[in-house]
């Protein structure tokens, strides 16, 4: 589990370094892909509404 | 808003960063007051308040120069802290606490129709006070006046936190990380992360948490119900944490490191690691500020029972001007005391050590936190007929 954590927060950008045992070194062309898939991803979903709920509550 | 809008990016966030990390760093909090102070006035004037947000700036000003007079153990810094107090309590309370007062009459005489909030009063406000009595403490060193100018007014976290301490801001202010490819890379992938939080889960699943409200909860069966409110605990961890990624990842772009606001909070096998996973800026904040003057835990058992109510419902309060919100602060009270007491009785926790002990305490923490969240997503009687027809029919 804590292996999955810490996989998930260095894809997302929390941690700087890849668990221990991560099989890839990503260099700038594997990071330009992964960038490439969340900003599809963000294209696909956005526009449907709405504002962040802790802003001006 | 504001986070989502290309604005944000290309006009300041871009802009400001790329500036921070050539300019010399003589020249690096001005960056950020300049920065913040144009975002601070943009937004105001397009979303919060228009041109009577904007002249809210003013406060910051104020702050700063009033800041000046700080010194260990003076009367300054209680009044810093009585203004912080007042500015929130005229513009984000006036209109509840007032409420109440004339609750039994017609009308309000003292209601204020045309209030507004301003841009991130709730967060920067904890900064001010935060300020005002680690000064009074002697715990936080003055700075200069532009180095604090430029912990209030930096924009990432000035609208929703994370809420900042001056003593973490400004080694990194001074010395930021000058690792430009490793900060780039982590801030731009932590903030393309938080979008895909914000609009790939939590608004989906607004589509299912729209249905709170008192009609829909008349006619829906048990089951659904069930969904709605967990959809809508998964919707405000997933919108509240994207937020405060987008926010990480942007002072990362500038070389600065900001505290983490979730650690997993729904993994959390009790109440209390619940808390300390959960919105962890203000909840240290609350712990400092508030539960610790009050007398902490070092006080007899029930005024420590007494002092984690207070201090959640003044949680409760702080999150809206409603009495739903601290009857949710409360209810956290309430179960934060019952987990204390279950640690007098029973500690160590034997639970806690085995698999199923666990998976125990963290369904029964996922579901009274989730059940929570009825009192912060609707009104008092709304809440109530909602646990009526969960658990009545």
């Amino acid at each position: 589990m804590d292996w999955i954590k810490h996989l998930l927060e260095y894809l997302g950008g929390e941690k700087d370094i890849p668990p221990a045992g991560f099989p890839l070194t990503l260099n700038s062309y594997w990071w330009g892909i992964w960038w490439g898939l969340l900003a599809c991803a963000i294209l696909i979903f956005c526009g449907q509404s709405s504002k962040f709920i802790y802003i001006d509550f | 808003m504001i986070f989502n809008t290309l604005i944000y990016y290309f006009l300041f966030l871009l802009p400001a960063a790329g500036l921070f990390r050539v300019v010399k760093s003589d020249w690096r909090p001005l960056v950020c007051i300049v920065a913040g102070s144009g975002f601070f006035l943009y937004f105001s004037i397009t979303q919060f308040g228009g041109y009577f947000g904007a002249a809210c700036l003013l406060m910051f000003v104020w702050e700063s120069l009033f800041s000046r007079l700080y010194k260990k153990g003076s009367i300054f810094c209680l009044i810093g802290v009585a203004q912080a107090v007042i500015f929130l309590f005229i513009f984000k309370y006036w209109n509840f606490f007032t409420g109440l007062a004339f609750h039994f009459s017609d009308e309000n005489p003292l209601h204020w129709s045309s209030i507004f909030l301003p841009l991130g009063i709730s967060f920067f406000t904890f900064e001010f006070i935060h300020y005002a009595v680690d000064r009074y403490k002697g715990t936080t060193e003055a700075g200069r006046l532009r180095d604090y100018l430029a912990f209030i007014l930096f924009f990432p976290t000035m609208v929703a936190g994370p809420i900042k301490r001056y003593q973490d801001f400004l080694p990194n202010l001074l010395h930021p990380s000058t690792d430009f490819t490793l900060d780039w890379n982590r801030g731009i992938t932590r903030i393309l992360s938080g979008m895909i939080k914000k609009f790939a889960v939590a608004d989906v699943l607004t589509s299912l948490t729209n249905h709170l409200n008192h009609a829909d909860i008349a006619v829906a069966p048990r089951w659904v119900l069930i969904i709605w409110i967990v959809a809508y605990g998964i919707h405000i961890y997933f919108d509240f944490s994207g937020y405060s990624d987008i926010a990480i990842g942007s002072a990362r772009l500038f070389g600065i490191t900001v505290k983490e606001n979730f650690n997993w909070p729904y993994l959390q096998t009790n109440i209390a690691d619940f808390w300390a996973c959960w919105h962890m800026t203000l909840y240290r904040w609350l712990i400092d500020y508030i539960f610790i003057p009050l007398g902490g835990s070092r006080v007899s058992p029930i005024m420590i029972y007494r002092n984690v109510m207070i201090t959640m419902a003044f949680s409760g309060l702080w999150h809206g001007a409603g009495l739903n919100f601290v009857v949710w602060g409360l209810w956290h009270g309430a179960l934060l005391c019952g987990h204390r007491l279950w640690r007098t009785w029973r500690d160590p926790l034997p639970a806690e050590t085995s698999l199923g002990g666990r998976l125990a305490g963290w369904a029964l923490t996922f579901t009274l936190v989730t059940l929570g969240w009825a009192f912060f997503c609707m009104d008092i009687q709304t809440a109530l007929f909602f646990f009526q027809r969960l658990l009545i029919g």
